[in-house]
């Protein structure tokens, strides 16, 4: 008897446990005045240290710099600086400040503390930096006045105004109490602000990759006259799986997604009410990359085989839906620069198979296994990967896919016998010019760099994008990235597959949104929040 | 028993210091450094390898260990090459809520466990004992991970009864830490809707991680159930007539119980592993979710620190473990 | 005779005998058993994330194919990896574990402190180095298993060589003069043989599955590998819609684990009656 009820017992405990969750309600109603993106942040937030796409969306809010690019295609506008003036021989930049900006500390931001943040970029030099280092010394950025920067560049670099914005202007005052030893206060502002922008951070919040909170800062220059309704507060709260990101979107939770929502998800999110798809052209090409230097892939006619082995529209139309435009060259096809007549390869397995036969008849290894490296955490990457082995095994080729993570692939690059055969990535905006792509991809003296890893050669290609490089009128640049991009897209040291078409999930209470290529359309100064 | 565990204290420290050179020659062996990755994507060789050397990379393996010993030595453990803040804060501010998420799943698993053994023992070789055994062999037969994301489908994605991930609510502002752990705080701070929040989320990861433990408990409990009703002392009460739930209460659990402790002990170190992956799967901000960052992005120190904390955390069940052993079989202590 | 006939009368371990032994037959006759052994590689595109049909039982994945297929063909790399690891880790542990327990003093001690750094070690984290070390893949999945799983079996053959080498009978060969190798090896192994044995059994159940969370968090198996821990890792983008996706495989993984984990637990049972399911 007793054993039973003791059984009773334990069934009536079981089942209470079992109860109590659910019986707690919940509910999940967006707050008024308060914005909450599902988007990535960056691994810290000091802006002179990270300079990625998650970083772009933080400094856009929490920073100010010189010029800022606005709008699609994007358009470099006067931000702090009112102009600029550059020399007839392109060495000496000028930038004049606009008066009356301040700190969130409410200190005049003064040219000195332009000076600061440019030198503290180069100190430092991390990926910031990047643009900088091999034209500008640390001493030739001075203020000649309360009002005035001046930058005197070791040799002409045309892509100079283009990678302004690149610097997030900093408030010495603030970092320099921090700083230890002479680390330029790294490890303070990495998880503290010192800025300007239209949003402060609340640092007691603050967990790295997990929580960013950001308040409207009142006193933001620009004013907030032409929006009453934005947002009094921007929580970044992001999540690593996407399909819990989408859901917290369709249950309200998370006004934003990030803008690369695969097309299920996309699907998923235009059969809800209450939500939309944001849909934006960028400038973002998807780019499978070969190793030129090693075998098989130093013979040209190897390379148009892969070329001609992947199949583009099927990529396009099946697995991104359509939500994407082929780009058949490096260079996004929206951008100054981009040759229109430049034709690429198409997907034709026939063709595919003789320049194979040829490299083979020419003692090209075609036959070896072949590695393509992917990264794990982007599925993208291996769609296109299993793709590509399902039609390379069709002519003969024994494809092998490797998972890999971006810290071993960008350590790998730095040498051409640890690239891999191939690797699969996007190349992003970060300063919009041709230089962030066929500049930096297929310049020789880029080698080393991930952005370089094809090993691409080419003396006459080289000499293009020099000359380009040291020419300041846009006019006389364009001809010789043209050439020079018609002269990669022959040599077929890559397949180039799409410009990205960025999707991002939106709830109907957020109005005004503007997307620009650079930063993914991270201000949110300009949203209305109903 | 003082020089039992000061015996077993000394014999640990040779094998934490093994664990981090071992440790530490398998992550330097590793390629890939965050140098690289922090230059970023306009970066030449020359600044990557200003980096290296900013942070002490280019120095060879021993003379990096040497100088890495004498900061463990001082309890420092660096900080995260990418985060840039201390690795100490930053374990100390995820380690609440791996402990909080791991207790729970115990707790759940002693709550469910012990009465399932319990009922297996009582009904010893009939069906509810075979039931129970497959159930319980079965329990850590599932792989967690997907056991999670079934879970995460049917009652967060299909009925939305339960989040998806996290511990809290984006809107809700959780209390000013004390303990860390939300469940805890919230209620020192008097904040129900914190606690009701918290417990929530903490619903489907604890009831995942705790899958293993469960049947784990289940099969000790029943175990040692059916060995204590074995006993002649119980047989005689037995004989006396005394009520048989009365018994179980009184002498059999509370036998049964010590010798299940150990095995909780033991469980423990091994929730702390299974959170790696419940933390991943539900967005849990605890160490196990630092610890799969930390190796994705190659962040050395992070990973050198966490396997040690991981080390200690086994270490120290082990020497408890040991010590119960030691108070109930006093033989044990002479032995070894 | 008696042994079978007490194993036949356990009820949950024949069933897990009989699962074992249906993986391993699905497992050797794979190719033959799927319905489009092809999908093992292959994509179709126009066949994306369809739901369970006549066609595809358990429906199709991210690239279209089908995913019974890539179950059944997915039961080799898993029996593989647990049988490479398992029998590796013994070859390992066992030795060492013989010696220690058998030796006194310096050798014991130092074998055992090793065993313990070996035990220590997380097992994920050093399997998640070792992928990040040799690129992703079985390969350096099956290395770090191995790695941490050997010290198991050290600990067991420990434990017994102990009581053994403590026993009349082995005072009585070292007096006679044998030799140490031929007492280790003819009459200390053979008598620890058992524990091994269920060690062994259940720790192939137990290496599927961590194997399959190596896959799963893409530090195992690769793609296009049939694995199941890949395949549920790869479903994550597609739920709730595409349940089908995530849960076949899981299944499958739940199912040969449970099958190795059932037989362990009644071989114990059979081998040593003292702890007549007491572990």
């Amino acid at each position: 008897m007793s054993i039973h009820k003791l059984v009773r017992t334990a069934a009536v405990a079981l089942c209470t446990a079992f109860a109590i969750a659910p019986l707690v309600s919940h509910a999940q109603n967006a707050k008024p005045g308060v914005l909450v993106s599902g988007d990535n942040l960056p691994t810290n937030i000091d802006p002179h240290q990270i300079f990625d796409v998650p970083m772009m969306l933080y400094s856009l809010n929490a920073y100010d710099n010189l010029y800022r690019y606005e709008g699609n295609p994007p358009k470099l506008e006067p931000w702090l600086a009112e102009s600029h003036t550059v020399s007839t021989d392109g060495l000496t930049w000028e930038f004049k400040l606009r008066a009356g900006a301040k700190f969130h500390d409410g200190s005049d931001i003064t040219a000195e503390d332009v000076v600061y943040s440019f030198r503290r970029v180069l100190a430092v030099g991390k990926a910031p930096s990047g643009a900088f280092k091999p034209v500008l010394k640390s001493e030739n950025v001075t203020a000649p006045d309360k009002s005035t920067v001046r930058f005197v560049l070791d040799k002409a670099y045309a892509p100079f105004l283009s990678a302004i914005p690149i610097v997030a202007v900093v408030n010495p005052r603030l970092i320099k109490a921090q700083e230890k030893g002479d680390d330029w206060g790294q490890s303070w502002l990495a998880s503290n602000a010192a800025g300007s922008g239209a949003y402060q951070l609340d640092p007691a919040t603050y967990r790295p990759l997990e929580r960013v909170d950001l308040k409207r800062f009142a006193g933001h220059f620009k004013g907030w006259g032409d929006n009453p309704k934005a947002p009094e507060l921007v929580q970044i709260l992001p999540t690593r799986e996407t399909s819990t990101r989408v859901l917290g979107l369709l249950q309200g939770s998370v006004d934003l997604t990030d803008s690369y929502l695969p097309t299920d998800q996309v699907e998923r999110i235009q059969k809800t009410a209450g939500v939309h798809i944001q849909k934006d052209t960028s400038m973002r090409v998807f780019t499978l990359r070969m190793n030129n230097k090693k075998a098989p892939f130093d013979n040209i006619n190897a390379r148009k085989c892969f070329a001609h082995a992947f199949n583009y529209d099927g990529f396009i139309k099946e697995i991104l839906k359509g939500y994407a435009e082929r780009n058949p060259a490096p260079m996004p096809n929206n951008l100054w620069g981009y040759p229109a007549d430049v034709k690429g390869y198409d997907y034709d397995l026939k063709k595919a198979k003789e320049f194979c036969d040829k490299a083979k008849a020419e003692g090209a290894p075609i036959g070896r296994p072949i590695q393509i490296h992917i990264q794990s955490q982007l599925e993208q990457t291996n769609q296109a990967a299993q793709l590509l082995q399902s039609d390379l095994a069709q002519i003969g080729i024994n494809l092998k896919i490797v998972s890999d993570t971006w810290a071993n692939i960008t350590t790998n690059t730095a040498k051409a016998e640890t690239s891999p055969d191939l690797w699969v990535h996007w190349v992003s905006t970060y300063f919009v010019d041709p230089e962030n792509w066929v500049g930096q991809m297929y310049d020789s003296q880029f080698h080393g760099t991930w952005k370089a890893s094809s090993w691409y050669q080419n003396a006459k290609v080289d000499e293009l994008l020099r000359k380009a490089r040291t020419t300041v009128a846009q006019a006389e640049r364009q001809p010789l990235y043209e050439e020079a991009t018609r002269l990669i897209v022959a040599d077929s040291p890559d397949i180039w597959v799409y410009n990205t078409v960025e999707l991002r999930g939106v709830t109907n209470r957020v109005k005004g949104f503007r997307f620009s290529p650079v930063g993914s359309g991270g201000e949110m100064r300009w949203i209305q929040l109903q | 028993m003082l020089r039992f565990i000061l015996r077993r204290l000394l014999l640990v420290m040779p094998s934490l210091l093994g664990l981090l050179v071992l440790t530490f020659i398998l992550i330097r062996l590793v390629p890939a450094d965050p140098a690289a990755a922090l230059a970023g994507e306009n970066a030449t060789p020359a600044q990557i390898a200003e980096i290296r050397r900013q942070y002490g990379l280019d120095q060879p393996v021993h003379v990096q260990f040497v100088r890495y010993l004498g900061q463990i030595a001082r309890l420092d453990f660096g900080e995260s090459a990418y985060s840039r803040r201390p690795i100490a804060l930053e374990i100390s501010q995820r380690l609440p809520a791996t402990l909080e998420l791991t207790i729970c799943a115990l707790l759940f698993g002693i709550a469910v466990g012990i009465p399932l053994g319990t009922i297996a023992a009582l009904y010893h070789n009939r069906w509810p004992d075979t039931v129970l055994r497959i159930i319980s062999v079965g329990g850590v037969a599932i792989a967690a991970f997907w056991f999670a994301i079934e879970l995460q489908m049917l009652f967060s994605m299909k009925l939305g009864w339960l989040p998806l991930r996290g511990r809290l609510d984006a809107g809700i502002t959780p209390p000013s830490p004390i303990t860390g752990m939300l469940l805890i705080d919230s209620l020192l701070t008097g904040r129900l809707d914190v606690l009701r929040n918290a417990l929530w989320h903490l619903t489907l990861p604890a009831l995942t991680l705790s899958l293993g433990g469960i049947a784990t408990i289940t099969r000790f409990t029943r175990a040692g159930v059916l060995d204590t009703l074995q006993k002649d002392f119980v047989t005689y009460e037995r004989a006396q007539g005394y009520p048989a739930g009365a018994l179980i209460w009184k002498f059999v659990l509370r036998n049964s119980i010590v010798a299940a402790i150990t095995q909780i002990g033991l469980l423990f170190g091994s929730l702390i592993a299974g959170a790696v992956v419940v933390e991943t799967i539900f967005d849990w901000p605890g160490v196990g979710f630092y610890t799969v960052q930390a190796i994705l992005t190659a962040d050395t120190k992070v990973m050198l620190a966490v396997t040690l904390l991981i080390g200690v955390i086994y270490a120290v069940v082990n020497i408890l473990v040991d010590v119960v052993h030691g108070l109930v079989d006093p033989r044990l202590r002479e032995q070894d | 005779m008696l042994v079978l006939k007490k194993f036949a009368k356990d009820k949950p371990a024949v069933l897990g005998a009989f699962i074992v032994l249906i993986v391993v037959v699905v497992a050797i006759f794979a190719p033959l058993l799927a319905p489009y052994p092809g999908d093992a590689a292959a994509s179709h595109l126009l066949l994306r994330l369809k739901p369970p049909s006549a066609a595809h039982p358990f429906g199709t994945d991210n690239l279209g194919r089908d995913i019974l297929s890539r179950v059944i063909l997915g039961s080799r790399g898993a029996l593989a990896i647990a049988l490479l690891v398992v029998g590796t880790a013994m070859l390992i542990g066992v030795p060492l574990g013989l010696i220690a327990g058998y030796s006194r003093g310096w050798l014991s001690e130092t074998n055992m402190r090793i065993t313990d750094v070996f035990l220590a070690v997380p097992q994920l984290i050093l399997a998640l180095a070792i992928a990040q070390l040799m690129g992703p893949s079985l390969q350096s999945a099956m290395l770090a298993l191995t790695l941490t799983y050997w010290p198991f079996f050290t600990r067991i053959v420990y434990a017994e060589a102990r009581r053994l080498s403590a026993s009349l009978f082995i005072d009585a060969l070292q007096c006679i003069g044998a030799g140490t190798t031929r007492i280790l090896f003819l009459h200390v192994l053979p008598n620890c043989i058992s524990p091994v044995i269920v060690r062994a059994t259940i720790g192939m159940g137990f290496t599927i599955l961590v194997a399959a969370v190596l896959g799963f968090l893409g530090m195992g198996a690769t793609p296009p590998d049939p694995d199941w821990g890949l395949a549920i890792s790869e479903s994550r983008q597609y739920l709730p819609e595409a349940w089908w996706f995530s849960t076949f495989p899981g299944l499958a993984i739940f199912l040969t684990v449970l099958g190795f984990n059932l037989l362990g637990d009644g071989l114990r049972d059979i081998v040593d009656p003292r702890l007549r399911r007491s572990r």
